[in-house]
């Protein structure tokens, strides 16, 4: 057998790329063999947050309460009509991928910068919404997903709105941020989330008033709107206040009246 | 790289790495991860784990071919083994550990720059065969394991009141009477925390002082 030396330039260039050939299908072979565990932990992770704010407890397996209760729809956020029959493969409505999408522009649209209080830049044109359903199929909770940039991060959430008046607050979580653990990172405590719940967006007069501020008044003229802001994280209040006025006030107004006057739920 | 060198038993180095010559508080490498990712004992555990994990391997792996890599491009050669370990490590966490793969998001990835990782396998897998490189690797990775544990514990305990997401301490967020200490889960904080902890071992150990490289006493200065 040729014997290589290996600080020759050949040897050199050969053990190299045999190393990175051996490299790349040891990597390559892992990616695809994980890639389904991956996708059914991302589907698992994205049917238990919207659970969370569906009114129901996860009964037996998570996939199982989901099917059950949660149904998926499209809507076009311009018109606020429901699109499922936009896309041709209906199995992809519960996973649509709004975020990826959002930032191309055959998908999206672009917001005005003076209108862009979530900081997104564009939104996608389709969104994904879920109908949270009783074991008589009444839809009791509409869940919308929202999100927008905080102090440090985009922070993605569900909400859930009252089908009967699309008006009142009836849950809300955040799935996915970076603030600070302990200070802006409280978004996620359930104590802070549950002043969220019988908020309302709008006033009688239909002019929007929900807000996130410090002193938040509970007895008053704000009981029904205010909630408290959360002490030692006042940019991420501010950011969470900001873009849920951005997709309640504005993006999903259309989709919102239409609710309110029972054009989505016949 | 001959085998004739005195090889170190099991022994000294699985031992040697947790206080004698750790590589967090004596060797003081691995301190970008130390502060990033020790605001919570989990996060702090599992990063301990999959450093531990890419350093063992990535030993071994080295240590095996240590004769055949040219010295021109070794570097490299370490960095292959151990950007692909690391991708392996990022995948299986998204795959089972999804949410903990969210918390940690980049610093997984990150476990490539570690210097930790890098030193091993320059400093000791090129040099030594395969089992005193496991042995040497599991380790260091316990090492960086320990002290990253304590000072999440330390962090955990005071800036949110609780350990392993268990609350220990009641906040006055969930009804309870603590006041957490919002310093304590600011990157920052793990600099003070490991600045004692150092202070901490080299005062009950008093052998693993460095001399001082110059004479304070000296007149002339």
């Amino acid at each position: 057998m040729l014997k290589l030396n290996k600080d020759s330039v050949l040897g050199t260039f050969v053990i190299i790329i045999s190393f990175c050939l051996v490299c790349s299908v040891l990597v390559s072979s892992a990616v695809v063999a994980l890639n389904p565990f991956k996708e059914a932990a991302i589907a698992n992770d994205r049917q238990v947050n919207i659970l969370k704010v569906s009114g129901f407890e996860v009964k037996g397996s998570v996939a199982a309460t989901f099917a059950q209760h949660i149904e998926s729809h499209l809507i076009d956020v311009a018109t606020g009509e429901l699109a499922d029959d936009k896309i041709s493969d209906k199995s992809q409505i519960e996973s649509y991928d709004f975020a990826s999408l959002s930032k191309k522009p055959q998908f999206s649209t672009k917001i005005p910068k003076d209108q862009d209080k979530a900081g997104i830049r564009s939104f996608s044109n389709l969104m994904p919404i879920y109908f949270s359903k009783d074991d008589e199929g009444k839809v009791i909770r509409v869940i919308l997903p929202f999100y927008g940039q905080a102090l440090w991060s985009t922070v993605y959430g569900y909400v859930a709105i009252d089908p009967q008046d699309g008006n009142t607050v009836k849950g809300v979580t955040f799935y996915s941020h970076g603030e600070t653990p302990g200070l802006g990172g409280e978004i996620e405590n359930p104590r802070w989330q549950a002043q969220w719940v019988d908020k309302k967006l709008r006033n009688e007069a239909g002019e929007y008033k929900f807000q996130i501020v410090k002193n938040a008044d509970h007895e008053g003229a704000g009981k029904d709107f205010d909630i408290d802001a959360l002490s030692g994280a006042t940019l991420t209040s501010r950011g969470v206040n900001d873009f849920t006025d951005y997709w309640m006030r504005t993006a999903y107004k259309p989709f919102l009246e239409k609710l309110s006057q029972g054009e989505i739920i016949k | 790289m001959s085998d004739s060198v005195k090889v170190p038993t099991w022994k000294e180095s699985l031992l040697e790495p947790l206080i004698a010559n750790n590589p967090v508080m004596i060797q003081v490498l691995g301190i970008c991860s130390a502060l990033a990712v020790t605001s919570s004992m989990k996060t702090a555990f599992v990063m301990g784990l999959s450093v531990t994990f890419v350093i063992t391997l990535s030993n071994l792996a080295i240590s095996l071919v240590r004769n055949y890599v040219p010295n021109s491009v070794r570097i490299i050669a370490q960095m292959t083994v151990i950007a692909s370990l690391v991708i392996l490590v990022d995948q299986i966490l998204r795959a089972f550990a999804y949410d903990l793969s969210k918390q940690l998001s980049v610093y997984v990835g990150l476990i490539i720059t570690n210097c930790i990782v890098m030193g091993r396998t320059e400093g000791f897998a090129l040099k030594y065969p395969p089992l005193p490189a496991v042995a040497d690797g599991i380790g260091n990775g316990l090492g960086y394991m320990l002290v990253l544990c304590v000072v999440a514990t330390i962090r955990e305990l005071f800036g949110s009141g609780t350990w392993f997401g268990l609350p220990i301490m009641e906040t006055v967020n969930n009804g309870g009477w603590y006041v957490p200490c919002g310093f304590m889960v600011m990157p920052p904080c793990s600099f003070f925390i490991l600045g004692c902890l150092i202070w901490a071992v080299k005062t009950y150990r008093k052998d693993l002082q460095e001399p001082n490289e110059y004479d304070t006493h000296r007149e002339d200065y």
